[in-house]
Formats: C-alpha cells, structure tokens, sequence
C-alpha cells in the first residue's frame, strides 16, 4: 500500500532573528515615549531694554494673585477679564497705547498667568512683564 | 606527495545588514536627540487654540520641583539669557524659537524671570501647553 507524502510542512518563522525584532520594538516605544507635546502658544514680549517706562495711569495694568485677576486694580470674574480688557483697549490704535502691564504676586501659578496673559492677547493687548525687584537695603549703623 | 589544503572562501553574512543599518539608523537618532529633556517631570498648563510650536534647538524647562533646565541641563537663571543667546547665535528672525516648558503650579517667582530672559536673549518664546477643550477667560 502506498502512503500518500503529506506536503503541509510546518513553517516556523527563523528564531534567529527574535532578538533583533525584540530590541528594535524596545527602541520603537522609547522613542515614541520621549515625543513631548508639541503645540503652544506663541508669545511676543517686548524686550526689557526697549520697555520705556510707562508714564503712572496710561497703561492698562493686571494684578495677577494665586486666584484672581484685576484690571486697573478691580478684580474681574475669569470669564469678564477679555470683554474689560477689549473694552479699556477700544480705540488704541498704536502699539504703545496698547501695552498691558501684567504685574503677578511671586506665588502666582503658571496655569493662571497663561491664562490671563492669553486673554490680554485675544483682547488685543501687548504684554509687558513688571516684576517686584527684590532689592538689597542696608541699614545705617 | 603534497595535498593540497582546501581553502574556503569566508564572507560577512549579507543576511543581517539590514537590522544593522536599521539599528545604526536609531542610534543616530537617540544621539541626536541627546538634548532631550523628555525624561524631566513636568505637566503642561491648559488652553485653547494652541498652535503647533514647530521645531527649536533651545529648549527652557521649569519641572514640577521649580528647577530650570536649558535643553535638559539644569542651569541657574542668571545665565539663562546668555546661555540662550549663545545657542541662538545669529539665526536669523523668525526662526530664532524658544520652546518654553513650565510646570502648571509652577510660580511666578521661577518663571517670570525665566521669561524675561528669554526675551533678553532675542528668542522667540513659545510656551508648550495641553489643549484644553473649556474655554479660557472671557471666550
């Protein structure tokens, strides 16, 4: 009797290539791990040495502190600090006239400084940083 | 009588060349990502209508403990300016970005210095944020 010859031979894949497919997958997900975010928000601030030293009263200013935000030294709600802004900036049409000093307490979270310095750019504001210099006093002897 | 010795004609394997370029090919890359600060903890602030921030050489980060990192390096804020004027060198306008990083509870007292020095410097300061989708204040 003759016995058919099976030719369903079992393929298996070369083991000797595992390692290579193993460490090339390890790098492959490295590399997509170390992706950071990239989308922002582009911001133009005027350099410190060009910043004339505005004159008390002309500009519109923003007191940032950890929770609230106010223009002009009135403390506005979130969602009327762009409407306030656009308004006080009605009819500036220079870009000095325009300038917004944002002047933030040392405690003041970032997530609220971007947030509030996005809405004086929406509301057609140039941002100009002011900070609190500390500054050294002797006492006399 | 002398017999000859058979000589054998011995070559590198041409099988593997391609997962040795494949592999050269992501070691380069990694080298060339050696300024990477992907490995810093830090969150990104929320908000709307973010941009994308294309492509910097300079890279400023303040992470989650207020330390300031220049292209994964931590550095001290007096010389940030220079050191980010340095990397800047004379690229022209427009191309002069500077990616800047900062921690959401981050605060003022950190970053704000770090701002100004970017703007010292020259660069184009663009903050890396999350896309929020609730509206900011007043949109």
């Amino acid at each position: 009797m003759k016995v058919p010859r099976s030719t369903k031979l079992m393929v298996e894949p070369s083991a000797v290539t595992t390692g290579d497919i193993a460490f090339n997958l390890i790098v492959f997900f490295l590399v997509c791990a170390s992706a950071s975010p990239d989308s922002g928000r582009r911001q133009e601030l005027p350099r410190s040495e060009t910043v004339a030293q505005p004159a008390k009263g002309q500009h519109v200013e923003v007191h940032l502190t950890r929770t609230t935000m106010a223009v002009n030294g009135d403390v506005v709600r979130p969602r009327d600090f762009t409407p306030r802004l656009r308004m006080l900036l009605s009819g500036k049409v220079r870009p000095e006239d325009r300038v917004v000093i944002v002047k933030s307490r040392p405690e003041v979270p970032y997530h609220h400084w971007i947030a509030a310095t996005a809405g004086i750019e929406e509301a057609g504001g140039i941002i100009t940083i002011q900070r609190e210099e500390e500054r050294e006093v002797r006492l006399p002897q | 009588m002398k017999i000859q010795r058979k000589t054998y004609r011995v070559e590198v394997p041409s099988t593997t060349m391609g997962d040795i370029a494949f592999n050269l090919l992501i070691f380069f890359m990694i080298l060339a990502r050696a300024n990477d600060d992907s490995y810093l903890q830090w969150q990104p602030a929320r908000l709307t209508d973010l941009q994308a921030a294309g492509a910097s050489r300079v890279s400023v980060l303040i992470d989650s403990e207020s330390k300031l990192y220049l292209n994964g390096r931590q550095i001290g804020v007096a010389t940030l300016s220079q050191q980010v004027a340095q990397l800047l060198g004379d690229t022209p306008p427009g191309q002069r970005t500077v990616l800047l990083k900062v921690h959401r509870e981050a605060q003022a007292m950190y970053y704000e210095p770090a701002i100004e020095a970017v703007c010292e410097a020259g660069g184009d300061l663009v903050h890396i944020l999350e896309e929020s989708k609730e509206p900011g204040p007043g949109s």
